[in-house]
């Protein structure tokens, strides 16, 4: 017997040990909903900063009355297809997800279903008007700049220069929707329009565009559309020696257009472009932490140019940001409602903040959904295949210059 | 021997109570407000309105708020006030929307070097708690009553003159540091009531009004012949105890003071019924009292949840008429 009871003492406390240690958790599935076969980037952008934040909230799990759960993260390829799209929230809320975090394809159709539901959709990419509205659609969140930021900001940035500019925009969902909110930033300030004009997407030369703009005595070019219809405007004008200044929304920071490009860099150099803020207030050491850990994952994003001195050019994980933060913020709303009933997640997401990946809060409340605001559109400008945030706006002159050499 | 009493002995300086501590939780509402992730502090001025509807007994039936922040010095901010909302909007001039959770009203945003930031909120009843000033019905007359008194420590000593003169006459300059005393005899602690000096004017039934209630030299509850009322109520900086009559003793003029200070915290918190994010800013805040009808309730987008109690009611009756004309052709076939 004495030889026994240590033994027994040490059956117990192991069996004790590994009944802690062990409890399986549950999973809670978080679901990707973005173009992976049509734009592999994007929708690998959004997949690697959603499975970052899931990766991170499981260290711990997410304790919800006496039980822990972890994320699972799958994806669902919608092509930039709407019709593929709404399939796939459908496919997602059959299989009980608890949130969709979704490039924006397709939502005018495809929140309907995940509401019945009360599946949360947030949204990191799309960034039109009417996505968003916190009263008809309670369970549609965005984190990314959105159209209207982007074009009043632009107005408010541009107006006094006292430039003329062209106002072109291409007949994408992405340059209609843009091509409405430059009207309305522009609506008071037609004075400063010199042309309007839509462009075809996929047109390969834009030169009869671009004369016409020149025509119209425009001294800006302000384009709105693809990355291939920014590189196609900026070839037209410059083969035709028209030294215009071009700006556009953030599709100008997309690596295709340096790409596009690469043959003629000085072609690049001076393009500004409108995009959500990459730092907060204290400096750029959260979002380069941030980054770091991505790239230690998932590698870095390489634009494929390199700057004159030959080094190579990576492109900072703006979108992956977003996807990173809102998937924080749902395991946020999961403890707050300490449910994981969808509905009870979607009404918490109003109710909690968490810091972002820069190091800003990021949340969303009862009257807005929108996780990028107005006031976070800083300006920035391209000089030997990187930019840096202009000097001449009061936000972007505080912002620092984040790294982009690899 | 208490340490307050071993630093009179030993030192001679005793602290005052200082101008900036509340003597109350409420108000602010709910905490008051806080910043967060600011770089560089804002310095910030807030102005409240509230709005206070009350019935012919002098019920509250609606409360509202409009808080305009002017916010200087430019980086981002990231202000959360405080408050027991149930319905907030942008109010006119402001140059960005307030966002809204339960319990608070948010601001954020980047501030170029100057923003103002309005939002007007609807408030919970249960906020009616923290108003200055309650109307009450008595048969034909309406009784105003300053609710802001409170109980408060103190202490009394002889004491030298000259720093306590200078902390009145900074408190008249608008400063709201606490002074000290040079006390030159034993310090008793005893507790003082201290209220909130209100200027209440406009009129009630047609009748005008411009009294003050409370403070250290006006009655807290004052009754007028009874009809609606339209009030507006400040809180005055403690005007009574500010300037001396000459000759004062030193153990009277640290009375004076300390009530003075403790008035002022009182006043203060008056002026500061939603709080303001920059806790050395400047706050105001005017209160209306206007009699009126209850508030329709805000439309919301929210589907609305549970039983129609009216449509309930109409079927139970539509039922009991039909059973009773049916039992009446039956009784008749």
């Amino acid at each position: 017997v004495s030889r026994a009871l240590p033994l027994l003492v040490s059956v117990v406390l192991l069996a004790g040990c590994g009944g802690a240690s062990s409890t399986p958790r549950a999973s809670l599935l978080v679901i990707v909903n973005a173009p992976f076969s049509k734009t592999p980037s994007l929708g690998r952008a959004i997949e690697d900063g959603s499975r970052l934040a899931a990766g991170e909230v499981n260290a711990a799990g997410i304790r919800v009355g006496d039980r822990r759960y972890d994320l699972r993260i799958a994806t669902m390829d919608s092509a930039l297809s709407p019709a593929r799209a709404v399939a796939d929230v459908r496919r997602a809320v059959g299989r009980h997800a608890v949130a969709i975090v979704d490039e924006g394809t397709g939502v005018d159709a495809s929140w309907q279903i995940a509401e019945r539901a009360g599946v949360p959709i947030g949204v990191v990419f799309e960034g039109s008007e009417n996505i968003v509205d916190p009263a008809k659609r309670r369970n549609v969140f965005r984190i990314a700049p959105t159209d209207h930021g982007i074009a009043f900001r632009l107005a408010e940035y541009l107006v006094p220069k006292g430039l003329k500019l062209a106002l072109i925009h291409d007949d994408s969902d992405y340059g209609t929707a843009g091509g409405q909110a430059l009207a309305g930033a522009f609506s008071r300030n037609r004075s400063a329009v010199a042309i309007d004009l839509t462009v075809p997407a996929d047109a390969l030369d834009l030169g009869p565009q671009m004369l016409r703009a020149r025509r119209a005595r425009a001294t800006g070019v302000l384009v709105w559309g693809r990355p291939a219809t920014i590189a196609a405007a900026i070839t037209a004008a410059r083969t035709a020696g028209w030294q215009v200044p071009f700006f556009t929304p953030p599709t100008g920071a997309d690596p295709f257009v340096r790409q596009q490009l690469a043959d003629h860099p000085s072609w690049v150099d001076g393009l500004t472009f409108a995009s959500g803020r990459l730092t907060a207030e204290v400096g750029t050491g959260p979002f380069q932490a941030f980054e770091r850990r991505l790239e230690s994952e998932y590698g870095v994003e390489r634009v494929g140019v390199k700057t004159r001195s030959g080094r190579d050019v990576i492109q900072p994980p703006e979108t992956a940001m977003y996807a990173y933060d809102f998937v924080n913020l749902v395991a946020a709303a999961i403890a707050k409602a300490d449910s994981t009933e969808p509905a009870k997640i979607t009404a918490a997401l109003e109710q909690v903040s968490v810091a972002g990946a820069n190091g800003d809060s990021r949340g969303f409340n009862e009257n807005n959904h929108e996780g990028v605001i107005d006031d976070d559109v800083y300006f920035a400008r391209f000089h030997d295949m990187t930019y840096s945030p202009v000097k001449d706006d009061p936000l972007s002159r505080t912002l620092p210059v984040v790294t982009q050499l690899g | 021997m208490t340490s307050l009493a071993a630093l009179a002995v030993a030192a001679h300086l005793v602290s005052l109570p200082s101008p900036l501590t509340p003597l109350s939780a409420s108000p602010p509402l709910a905490g008051g407000a806080h910043t967060s992730g600011e770089g560089t502090p804002h310095r910030i001025a807030a102005d409240v309105e509230v709005g206070v509807t009350v019935d012919t007994n002098g019920t509250l039936v609606g409360l509202r708020a409009l808080q305009r922040l002017d916010v200087r010095r430019i980086g981002d901010y990231t202000f959360t006030i405080g408050a027991p909302v149930t319905r907030v909007l942008a109010a006119r001039g402001s140059q960005s929307a307030p966002g809204q959770r339960t319990g608070a009203i948010l601001w954020a945003g980047f501030n170029p070097g100057r923003r103002v930031l309005a939002a007007s909120a609807e408030l919970d009843p249960s906020a009616g708690a923290a108003l200055p000033l309650r109307i009450e019905r008595d048969g034909d007359r309406v009784i105003l009553r300053n609710t802001t008194a409170i109980t408060a420590p103190a202490f009394t000593a002889d004491a030298q003159s000259k720093e306590l003169l200078s902390t009145l006459a900074a408190f008249r300059n608008g400063s709201l540091l606490g002074g000290r005393a040079n006390v030159t005899s034993k310090v008793t602690r005893t507790r003082i009531s201290v209220s909130a000096p209100l200027s209440v004017t406009g009129s009630i039934g047609g009748r005008r009004v411009d009294v003050v209630l409370g403070g250290a030299a006006s009655p807290l509850t004052r009754s007028f012949p009874a009809g609606a009322v339209r009030l507006t109520v400040r809180a005055l900086r403690a005007p009574e105890l500010l300037s001396p009559p000459p000759g004062e003793s030193g153990r009277a003029l640290l009375a004076r003071t300390i009530r003075a200070s403790l008035e002022l915290a009182r006043v203060r918190q008056y002026d500061t019924f939603l709080g303001n994010p920059d806790p050395a800013g400047a706050s105001t805040t005017t209160y209306r009292y206007v009699t009126g009808v209850r508030a329709t309730a805000p439309s919301t987008a929210h589907r609305k949840q549970g039983r129609d109690w009216l449509a309930t009611a109409l079927w139970i009756a539509g039922a009991i008429v039909a059973a009773g004309v049916g039992a009446v052709v039956w009784s008749r076939s």
